[in-house]
């Protein structure tokens, strides 16, 4: 670049090439230190420099003649310096060999104020122009970190992010974050420097911290003078910290203001957005697990009932079963034995759901090994009793009745351990009700119980339920009832035994009427056929 | 305790490449001005600040980048950026330093059309 020409203002064509300078120059720091050196030489300086008043401070702005002069001047320190010029904003300071005045002319003071005022005037326009664009920076980060809380769930990215922002917009020298984490922050993410590892929660350093006391904010952020810190809050309460420390400017490092507090707040906002959508994320997550293994435990638990019915010469069978949950408390099963005999049950644990799930579970697999053991009689189901009653909490027992069917001699040999009265709808319109002859197996130890007979004339039909049916609740908190299933076994009586089912289910559903289902639902139909 | 920008120098085909690990804030800025100014009193018109080390700038750290691109103009230089964040990337568009300093993907594109 060619090197400005030197002006005198003691020669008469000064003022034309003062002007031809503006024109030709690209900026008025090239013009103003133009005229410096110009100046310099001119009265024979060894250096010379401008100094605007920054914030109480005169600071060097250009300089001719090396580095004679100081960086930065106390603004009385020029008063009554012949070598101190005030112009437009600031001082021109001349550094003269002798000390003495430099003696301008006043063309040349003229000029220098001249071209001092349009670089102040022309570094206030920058300073504005960034001022301005650093809001529209402040506004983009806002609006990033918004649409990075939209397009990712991964929370440590997110921390990250907006912790660098924050720092970043308040000019802030360090910051830090922290999530709570049991009874204390953590922090999770730094930027500028360390912080303490973690900060007691709901204690009086935090509330100390918040209300900016300096002893506190000390051993949060070991060495920094200043800090700002912002809870981060969602509806679950104090979720973390944003703090930022030491607000930077050119002089060095400063208290944050009010609007400082204000971005930091939007900042914290827009974490607590991340880290709740986040909870929500991983809730959703869990319960999409849970309902995997509830889908499974179900799969198991349909593999425990027959997946048909067995045929017996001169009978019709029919199952059904729908458990209030996924997995439930309710069991039937067929077990074909020797000799036209059959076996069936029907089973309901206290509870439902999952632990009830598992007691069905132990129940059927402690039912088959007795069963491949010994005889199904009274000490079967006295072992059946001590083996559920050893392998379940004190509170769990589970209801049961169980029929032994001899095809051949149509006898029907039953047991019930606690549970419902079957019904026997006898072909001429009777009905019998099969009762308990047993406590509940598993709730207490040693229980007896004693199996009843009945023989099964043509067209006789059994049903045995559990109480998830006659107890189903209508929307007034009526119950279905025993005799809302007997009437439906009436007139069912001619129909074949699914056909039965299917009206059971749709009667039952129908009462509710879209209530809930309270209770596992459960029925085995025997029936005699004519 | 605070961490400050490491600034290192290497020249690359005969281009100075200022490389920065860290925050650029008033002292980080400081320190790369300091490197940048030395290189242009030693006669270096054309820089590159390679900034893959820098994740955070803030005001300061801008506006002293701004003065070093104006000091690059006076000298009818150039600076140039490489290697910058997506923020950091927008943040300058922003500020404008864009206009008058070229931005570059990767170091190599940069030096490749700096030395065409």
């Amino acid at each position: 670049m060619t090197q400005p020409p030197v002006i005198s203002s003691a020669r008469p064509e000064f003022w034309s090439e003062f002007i031809e300078l503006t024109q030709t120059l690209g900026s008025e720091r090239l013009l103003v230190e133009t005229l410096l050196k110009s100046l310099s030489q001119q009265v024979g300086a060894l250096g010379a420099a401008l100094y605007f008043d920054v914030g109480g401070i005169l600071e060097r702005q250009i300089s001719v003649g090396g580095d004679l002069l100081p960086v930065r001047l106390d603004p009385s320190s020029g008063v009554g310096d012949p070598q101190v010029l005030r112009v437009p904003g600031g001082i021109v300071r001349f550094r003269m060999q002798t000390g003495g005045d430099p003696g301008l002319q006043p063309a040349a003071v003229a000029t220098l104020a001249t071209a001092t005022r349009a670089l102040l005037l022309s570094e206030r326009i920058k300073r504005q122009r960034f001022e301005v664009n650093y809001r529209g920076v402040e506004l983009e980060a806002l609006f990033d970190v918004g649409l990075a809380i939209a397009s990712t769930l991964n929370l440590e990215k997110l921390s990250e992010e907006v912790l660098l922002r924050a720092v970043s917009l308040l000019d802030a020298r360090r910051g830090a974050l922290y999530l709570i984490d049991g009874e204390e922050f953590t922090l999770r993410g730094t930027s500028g420097g360390s912080a303490c590892e973690r900060v007691a929660a709901g204690g009086p350093d935090v509330e100390a911290l918040l209300r900016m006391e300096t002893p506190v904010e000390q051993q949060v952020m070991p060495g920094a003078q200043y800090l700002l810190a912002i809870p981060i809050d969602t509806e679950r309460g104090r979720q973390g910290l944003l703090v930022v420390a030491d607000k930077e400017s050119r002089q060095g490092v400063g208290p944050f203001g009010e609007g400082d507090r204000r971005t930091l707040g939007l900042f914290a906002n827009q974490a607590a957005i991340a880290i709740q959508n986040a909870y929500l994320h991983r809730e959703a997550l869990e319960k999409q697990r849970l309902e995997r293994e509830a889908e499974l435990a179900a799969d198991i638990q349909r593999q425990l009932l027959p997946a048909a019915v067995p045929f017996i010469d001169g009978y019709e069978l029919a199952g059904w079963n729908r458990p209030a949950r996924h997995v439930g408390g309710d069991y039937y099963n067929f077990i074909e034995l020797p000799d036209q005999r059959l076996s069936f049950l029907v089973a309901d644990v206290t509870g439902k759901g999952m632990p009830a799930a598992l007691m069905v579970s132990t129940l059927h697999s402690a039912l088959h090994l007795l069963m491949d053991r010994q005889p199904l009689d009274a000490e079967l189901m006295q072992g059946l009793n001590n083996h559920i009653w050893g392998s379940s909490a004190s509170n769990k027992f589970i209801t049961l009745f169980l029929g032994v069917l001899d095809a051949a001699s149509n006898k029907l040999r039953y047991v019930s351990a606690g549970h419902n009265p079957a019904l026997l709808l006898r072909a001429g319109g009777d009905v019998q009700q099969l009762g308990a002859a047993g406590m509940p197996l598993g709730l207490f130890e040693e229980s007896r119980y004693a199996f009843g007979t009945v023989e099964l004339d043509p067209g006789d039909l059994l049903c045995t339920y559990s109480d998830g049916i006659t107890e189903c609740e209508s929307p007034l908190q009526q119950e279905f009832g025993v005799e809302g299933l007997t009437d439906l076994l009436r007139s069912g009586a001619d129909r074949p035994l699914p056909a039965v089912v299917r009206a059971i289910d749709d009667a039952v559903l129908e009462f509710a009427a879209g209530a809930d289902q309270g209770d596992d639902q459960t029925l085995v139909l025997l029936r005699r056929q004519t | 305790m605070t961490e400050t920008l490491k600034v290192t120098l290497e020249k690359r085909a005969g281009l100075a490449v200022i490389y920065t690990e860290g925050y650029i804030n008033n002292q980080g800025g400081e320190e790369i001005a300091r490197v940048a100014y030395e290189q242009i009193d030693a006669g270096e018109k054309a820089l590159v600040l390679n900034l893959q080390g820098t994740k955070i700038v803030n005001s300061i750290g801008i506006s002293i980048l701004i003065e070093i691109i104006e000091k690059m103009l006076e000298i009818d230089g150039t600076l140039s950026f490489c290697c910058l964040t997506p923020t950091i990337e927008k943040t300058f568009h922003i500020m404008g330093l864009s206009q008058y300093a070229k931005i570059f993907p990767d170091e190599a594109s940069a030096i490749t059309e700096l030395t065409a």
